[in-house]
């Protein structure tokens, strides 16, 4: 069927788009159907994975560091076990045997490096030996599981004279001891490391009067992991509430299901897209997914309210309706998902291989929507029995409706433009001031991930009580020569650096070779204290290393400086990795390094979770402005080209402008810090808040052309787009607000926080911007005014109505 | 309960069918009726908009 009716002459094209596609509907509806059926298959072999790697930033001169000593100083993702008793002290052979068997069950745990376990029970913690002659050897602290009671009287008196040990992985009140094991990162499946923790190392050695917490990186995603399945709980239910207000909405089941065939399509080419270019989703980003999929079907109901409305208008035919609601909201539409798509876009500036990742994917999801909203909903609309006149008639005269207009007529009335102004002025000034507290980094000790009272947060308190720091920074101590670290020079400024940085209150305690070499020269000379310094030569200095490192392999030794001398490091343990902490910790070791120079070596930051953190964060700050302005500057750009206006994109920012302002606000009030995982949910945020003015600048824009009233046309878009813009905010802030149910706090806040800034979105384009446009009549509406007749058919079908 | 994809995809789509069958063989009818007991109460409004509804020609090409 030819278009051989009156439609719009500047949409004429478009029109003609819509009617092609039904006509072509068969071979049309079968391609899409095949590359889908595709990427269904893809989407079903996708996993949930976390690559350490792709969450720190590769282009950072610390993580260049981190990435070059981690395998052998240690790396960023390292699993604390306590073994604590409440009663007595560990010095018991039951305790000591309990510890003994707890490490070897840590040794068989997948991943880890074998050489990097620190525990009494391990052979590489190791205690100096005066031997018969006068000879020195350093012997492993605990050989085997003690046998009798003067085992446990040995064990306790080494342990008590070991500086590498006592207050380090034993406390220093003797009830609890450590198992430190770092994990290589190429082979950190968090999963499957969390349940072998569980099995070989807590499980089998709980019991009354002991307690056993286990803490660190790899420990956290596995908890995650495990909450993970909550997102199947969520997703049923948000399915189920969407489904009965979509109903309640429409009156007809077919507005339930059109949207859900949208948002399912759209999802089977996005995830389906992640796997095929050899991606996983990440269990903390699955909040994005879910509301890529919610802002489908949030385009899916404005079609599909405005399919009900065309039908009306065009006296009841099904096709000529298709067609039209097709044409008239395909500006609107194709510029939502645009902006949508290409703000995400600009988080591939920032170097973190996770997020460049999430900005492709993301941005392809979102572009998949006009596949399955633009270029199949007239498809589908055709093989669905059109509604019921009498339904369409009676919901347009719903309660709702009228409650929507009785709205518009006090928003629009004198006090009403005045009261909107001054209220948003005022809010936008109390959002100022509060956001000025937004951290960068975490802004809380525990993980910001799981909530306070998680079990996982609750073992990260206990043993940063025990213990007072189990988060490392690595400083690389980098010699130009080998042998270097012989040097008195050298390991006088690494011992100086410890105990400087040591009265910071963050940092709990440090290690490095000086306070080998000072433990060794002690023991040296008889254990007098006096002797407990660093030697003034290098030849005393290299005598005592070989005492100290000849009985060890170089697999052992290798955790505390290379065979050839050259580099070794000072490890301080944090209490917490909380942004402003690390931001000044790292300023102090910057101060130190530039006032104390080493002739022989130089200091290199840095490794370990605190080192990595900290790069990612300097690099957040780096981009966290010019991403947002990059983000705005995008959508300026495509309503520009969209309206053909340079203050086209104020009147709609603007709103927009003022609602990240109160997000911001409200994310420093809770304590919600801008990190990895915030960053993208607050930039898709900013994309998705521009749909809804979109929505109503065009509606206002296409009445303003047949009536040629200002006022009239912001009343109509606001009763008509603006009443299917409540109802796609209503439901998609109440699902992405049932997040808050998830047991990963991460989720949970993330949910809440886009719900937030949902509604703050909506209220700016259902007040804000009608407000704005009628106090200050902008010339890129106010010129289209009676530019266009009204439409000869539909017209005349209404008077035949 | 503990839900996995596919017991979540058995649930939403048996929840799907649900609420279609009752839109089409209890929800429909009911407030057809409601509407229909109005008119026939003398609400204008139903009269009027049942009128209109009645008249329309529904062309499903």
């Amino acid at each position: 069927m030819a278009l051989d009716y009156d439609v719009p002459e500047d949409k004429r094209a478009l029109y003609w788009l819509g009617d092609q596609l039904i006509e072509w509907r068969n071979p049309v509806m079968v391609l899409v159907l095949i590359v889908t059926g595709l990427f269904a298959y893809w989407t079903f072999q996708l996993r949930l994975v976390t690559s350490f790697g792709d969450l720190v930033p590769q282009s950072h001169e610390f993580v260049k560091i981190h990435n070059k000593y981690s395998g052998t100083f240690g790396g960023a993702n390292n699993i604390v076990v306590m073994y604590s008793v409440e009663d007595g002290t560990i010095f018991t052979k039951e305790h000591l045997t309990a510890i003994f068997k707890m490490t070897e069950g840590m040794d068989t745990v997948y991943g880890v490096n074998h050489n990097q376990i620190e525990s009494i029970g391990h052979r590489t913690v190791r205690h100096l030996k005066v031997a018969a002659g006068g000879t020195l050897r350093a012997e492993p602290v605990m050989l085997r599981a003690p046998q009798g009671q003067d085992e446990v009287d040995e064990t306790r008196r080494i342990v008590h004279n070991a500086e590498n040990v006592y207050g380090l992985i034993v406390s220093l009140d003797d009830k609890s001891a450590l198992i430190r094991a770092n994990f290589i990162e190429g082979r950190l499946d968090y999963q499957r490391i969390f349940d072998d923790v569980n099995s070989k190392v807590i499980d089998p050695f709980k019991k009354d009067g002991v307690e056993i917490y286990a803490a660190g990186e790899p420990r956290l995603y596995g908890w995650v992991y495990k909450y993970s399945g909550d997102v199947f709980f969520i997703l049923v239910v948000t399915y189920c509430i969407e489904w009965v207000l979509r109903w309640m909405y429409f009156h007809d089941w077919r507005g339930s299901l059109r949207p859900t065939l949208t948002g399912i399509i759209a999802a089977f080419w996005g995830l389906g897209f992640i796997h095929l270019i050899g991606l996983a989703l990440d269990p903390l980003m699955l909040v994005m997914p879910f509301l890529i999929t919610a802002r489908a079907v949030s385009h899916a109901i404005q079609m599909h309210d405005r399919y009900y409305e065309e039908f009306e208008k065009c006296g009841w035919h099904k096709r000529r309706a298709i067609v039209a609601a097709f044409a008239e909201l395909f500006v609107p539409t194709f510029s939502g998902i645009t902006t949508d798509a290409f703000g995400v876009l600009v988080i591939i500036l920032v170097p973190v291989v996770m997020l460049q990742k999430l900005a492709i994917t993301a941005s392809w999801w979102i572009l998949a929507i006009t596949v399955s909203e633009m270029l199949l909903n007239p498809i589908v609309y055709y093989y669905l029995k059109p509604p019921e006149p009498e339904l369409v008639v009676l919901r347009e005269r719903g309660a709702f409706r009228r409650w929507i207009e009785r709205f518009t007529h006090v928003l629009l009335s004198p006090a009403g433009k005045t009261t909107t102004l001054v209220f948003w002025a005022a809010l936008t000034l109390v959002g100022v001031f509060f956001m000025r507290g937004l951290t960068i980094g975490d802004p809380t000790s525990a993980s910001p991930l799981l909530f306070e009272n998680s079990p996982y947060n609750v073992s990260h308190t206990k043993i940063q009580e025990s213990f007072g720091g189990v988060e490392p920074l690595i400083v690389v101590s980098e010699g130009y020569d080998k042998d270097a670290m012989k040097d008195p020079q050298v390991l006088r400024t690494m011992e100086k650096f410890q105990r400087q940085l040591e009265r910071d209150p963050d940092i709990g305690y440090s290690f490095s070779l000086a306070d080998i070499i000072r433990a060794v020269n002690r023991v040296f000379h008889e254990l007098e204290p006096k002797w407990a310094v660093i030697p003034d030569s290098w030849t005393d200095i290299g005598g005592l290393f070989f005492i100290f490192f000849s009985g060890s392999p170089p697999t052992e030794t290798a955790k505390y400086v290379d065979p050839s001398y050259t580099t070794a490091h000072v490890t301080f343990f944090a209490k917490n990795h909380q942004g402003d902490n690390i931001r000044r910790i790292i300023q102090r070791c910057k101060n130190f390094i530039a006032e104390n120079p080493m002739e022989k070596a130089s200091f290199k930051l840095a490794g370990g979770l605190i080192g990595v953190l900290a790069a990612a964060n300097e690099e957040l700050v780096r981009n966290d402005i010019l991403m947002n302005f990059l983000g705005f500057f995008t959508i300026w750009i495509i309503l520009l080209f969209t309206y053909r206006s340079f203050v086209c994109g104020l009147y709609i920012l603007g709103p927009l402008i003022a609602s990240n302002i109160l997000v911001n606000a409200y994310m420093a009030v809770n304590n919600i810090g801008v990190n990895i995982h915030t960053l993208p949910l607050v930039t898709v945020g900013v994309g998705f808040g521009v749909d809804y003015g979109l929505y109503i600048i065009s509606r206002i824009i296409e009445e303003i052309q047949v009536k040629g009233d200002l006022d009239h046309a912001v009343r109509e878009a606001l009763v008509t787009s603006g009443k299917a813009v409540t109802f796609t905010a209503v439901t998609m802030i109440v699902s992405t607000a049932f997040w808050i149910t998830s047991n990963i706090r991460f989720n949970a806040e993330m949910g809440l926080l886009l719900a937030i800034w949902m509604s703050v979105s909506y209220v700016g384009s259902q007040t804000l911007l009608p407000v704005l446009v009628a106090v200050f009549k902008p010339k890129f509406i106010t010129r289209e005014a009676n530019t266009k007749a009204p439409k000869p058919a539909l017209a005349a079908a209404a008077r035949q109505a | 309960m503990h839900l996995d994809l596919w017991n979540s995809v058995a649930i939403v789509f048996g929840f799907s069918v649900l609420v279609i069958a009752l839109d089409e063989y209890v929800a429909k009818p009911w407030r057809h009726k409601r509407w229909e007991e109005r008119a026939q109460s003398g609400d204008k409004e139903a009269q009027e908009l049942l009128k209109v509804a009645r008249s329309a020609k529904v062309s499903n090409e």
